[in-house]
């Protein structure tokens, strides 16, 4: 037994000595990796990346899942560069309401996602993939196929202003993971997901309205979605239906990267920003070390396995669900 | 025992009716469709016109679209006689939305398509072929494959050559870099016919520049976030050595530009390819040096033009020559200089077209490297 504890001891380390052993690797290969401004780099692109994934954590950790990122992502981002314009264009009047406007929008498509899954009965991974359709038919009918432009230097500083060699948005994304981990540690809500991840029936059966803590977590995921929308804004000054492409993946992959069990119960936002970052030094470091293009979705793939290989603990599943 | 008998005696016959009954029915059906070129023709007088394509997220498709609805108005319809059949990217859904519409119309289709990708332009064409209707392609097309083998129903495709202009865009650069120093190639889909001959222009321009280095070339799909992502890693792996940046499109470009602006680096030359609205001004802001514009919302008005005028019979394809039939689409190079006159021209209103002027802006027929 005291074998297993050792074992369950080091795995939760596994995820972060990967992206340690990662780091180094492509550091040997090309020191220029490892300066403060690539690090910078890649943190640029992984805030809006985190916050979608920490959205994802939530709903991963009850057992569900939660597909809809890219058409949230499109809708918040649309909506909030709508908004922002109509009032004003700039955050430094009334500007700044459309970001809760924003996460208002992310909440609501949350809402409505949740309420699919849990009244309707329909499975979170179907339900929540055709709420991601749905979206991104919503972003293109408000923008017409449009690209809406953000030029406010205040918003744009999130991404031109550094504090210690980091830009702003790095340090909002570090925000808005703090804010995760409260809820998750110290709330009821949060310890209600880890209840009906690792067991619904348990939960069920100690008075627990597992409907409601389920459509609670995918608006809690939406809000994070609209964070992440956001932050993607930021980084570009571009708000589009295109905004949301690629999150799904990012986002998914992170979160099982960072060992958060597809199963629900166990793993976390902390595990989350590990994994957030093991994806982008991947696709920061293939670029830097010379990898050829077309070697690299694949190392991608391959490096992706790897990680969760390490970072699983599959003694419980009899068979990979 | 004798009911057993009768009953199966009576279930044969009834079976062998059953057979001569449709045996009748199936010649009947073969005899009536013996009758139908004379329903075609009637059809042909106001055919539906449909445009197959991507889908709109994409400002280029959004021409393409924009442009047919253009051409549909100009016949005093509404936009909504366009139809849409929008196959997000698969040849699949291409092919089955085509022929759903084909067996709802029958011959009386006029259809403007991109068929996604080469392979798929063969059943698109065989099947508006077989129903009688007509179409015009776009983009995709495998060479062995001529509207003129087809008669008056395969009636043209258009194509753009991205080599040359792509070449031009390049040489903008290299002088803009002082003809000397590091440059970096931002490409599309590595298997997409633009990225190739994108590519391929800027390597023709490099044969006169010695001094310019190509460092690296990295696909970026055509996606601004991934474009963003290459250019912050090129600039960790060459740093100061890159003096220039060619993009084989526009989308790349903002995030190029933004990964620069992260940096704080304001005057890196940049080059791109599209002449997309937004970089059309950024190319008057000299943010962009130069970029090409395909004119996609001709392309997208003269192609179902082109379908429809042959279906109600006010041209024969098959009488026009072989340039009228595979022939290239317009290409503008847009600079600093003239940036500002062609917003004014083309973007803020789009030109009252001719939509009869079928090859007006043509750039010649399709050559192929055999």
């Amino acid at each position: 037994m005291k074998h297993g504890l050792v074992m369950d001891n080091i795995r939760k380390w596994v995820p972060f000595l990967v992206l340690l052993v990662l780091v180094l690797f492509f550091a040997a290969v090309n020191p220029h990796f490892l300066s403060l401004r690539n690090f910078a780099r890649i943190a640029v692109s992984s805030s809006p990346a985190l916050m979608v994934a920490v959205g994802a954590t939530f709903v991963i950790l009850m057992g569900s899942i939660d597909l809809s990122m890219e058409g949230t992502v499109a809708v918040c981002a649309v909506v909030f560069a709508m908004l922002l314009n109509r009032l004003g264009g700039s955050l430094a009047h009334m500007g700044w309401l459309a970001i809760p406007g924003a996460m208002i929008a992310g909440g609501v498509l949350g809402a409505v996602n949740g309420l699919i899954h849990v009244r309707l009965r329909i499975p979170s991974f179907m339900a929540s993939l055709s709420m991601g359709f749905v979206g991104v038919g919503l972003s293109l009918l408000m923008t017409g196929g449009n690209r809406i432009l953000i030029g406010d230097p205040l918003f744009r500083s999130l991404l031109t202003v550094r504090i210690m060699s980091f830009p702003l948005m790095a340090y909002a994304a570090l925000g808005g993971l703090l804010v995760a981990w409260f809820i998750q540690g110290r709330t009821t809500i949060g310890r209600n997901f880890y209840a009906i991840g690792g067991g619904e029936d348990l939960a069920r059966a100690s008075g627990l309205n597992v409907g409601r803590v389920r459509v609670i977590g995918f608006v809690l995921a939406g809000v994070f979605f609209a964070l992440g929308a956001v932050l993607a804004v930021a980084r570009l000054g571009i708000a589009e239906t295109e905004t949301g492409t690629g999150f799904m993946f990012l986002s998914i992959t992170s979160v099982v990267v960072g060992g958060t069990a597809l199963a629900g119960g166990s793993g976390g936002v902390w595990n989350t920003l590990v994994g957030v970052l093991i994806v982008n030094v991947i696709g920061n470091g293939m670029v830097v070390v010379g990898l050829p293009d077309y070697l690299q979705d694949g190392v991608l793939g391959l490096l992706v396995i790897t990680a969760v290989y390490l970072s699983m603990d599959r003694r419980g599943l009899s068979f990979a669900r | 025992m004798s009911f057993i008998k009768q009953y199966i005696e009576q279930q044969t016959i009834n079976r062998r009716n059953l057979l001569l009954l449709s045996a009748y029915g199936l010649g009947g059906m073969a005899a009536a469709a013996s009758f139908r070129p004379g329903f075609a023709r009637a059809a042909g007088q106001d055919p539906k016109i449909a445009w197959s394509y991507r889908d709109r997220t994409n400002p280029y498709w959004n021409s393409i679209v924009s442009g047919g609805e253009g051409f549909v108005e100009s016949l005093g319809l509404p936009k909504s006689a366009l139809l849409n059949l929008i196959n997000g990217g698969s040849s699949e859904k291409s092919l089955s939305d085509i022929k759903a519409l084909l067996s709802r119309y029958g011959s009386g289709v006029a259809l403007a398509a991109d068929p996604n990708d080469m392979p798929n332009c063969r059943p698109v064409v065989e099947a508006v072929v077989g129903a009688g209707a007509y179409v015009s392609t776009i983009w995709n097309k495998t060479d062995d494959l001529h509207p003129w083998d087809f008669g008056d129903h395969y009636v043209s495709h258009m194509t753009w050559s991205d080599v040359g202009p792509s070449e031009q865009t390049a040489r903008i650069l290299f002088d803009a870099m002082g003809g000397k120093g590091g440059v970096v190639h931002l490409g599309g889909i590595a298997s997409n016919n633009p990225a190739i001959e994108r590519l391929a222009g800027l390597k023709n321009a490099l044969k006169s520049y010695p001094n310019v280095e190509l460092l690296a070339v990295q696909a970026a799909d055509w996606d601004t976030q991934k474009a963003n992502q290459v250019m912050s890693g090129f600039l960790t792996r060459y740093g100061d050595a890159i003096k220039g940046v060619h993009c084989a499109s526009d989308t790349m470009a903002y995030g190029v530009i933004e990964a620069l602006r992260a940096e704080g680096i304001e005057n890196m030359p940049v080059v791109s390819y599209d002449g997309n609205p937004q970089a059309v001004d950024l190319v008057a802001q000299g943010k962009i040096l130069a970029t090409v514009f395909t004119n996609p919302y001709w392309g997208g008005g003269i192609t179902a033009a082109l379908a429809y005028y042959a279906a109600t019979g006010f041209f024969k394809p098959s009488a026009e020559p072989k340039e009228h039939r595979e022939f290239y689409g317009p290409t503008v190079l847009i600079t600093t200089k003239d940036a500002r006159d062609f917003k004014a021209k083309y973007i803020d209103s789009n030109p009252k077209y001719d939509w009869k002027d079928f090859w007006g802006l043509s750039k010649g027929q399709i050559q192929y490297r055999s």
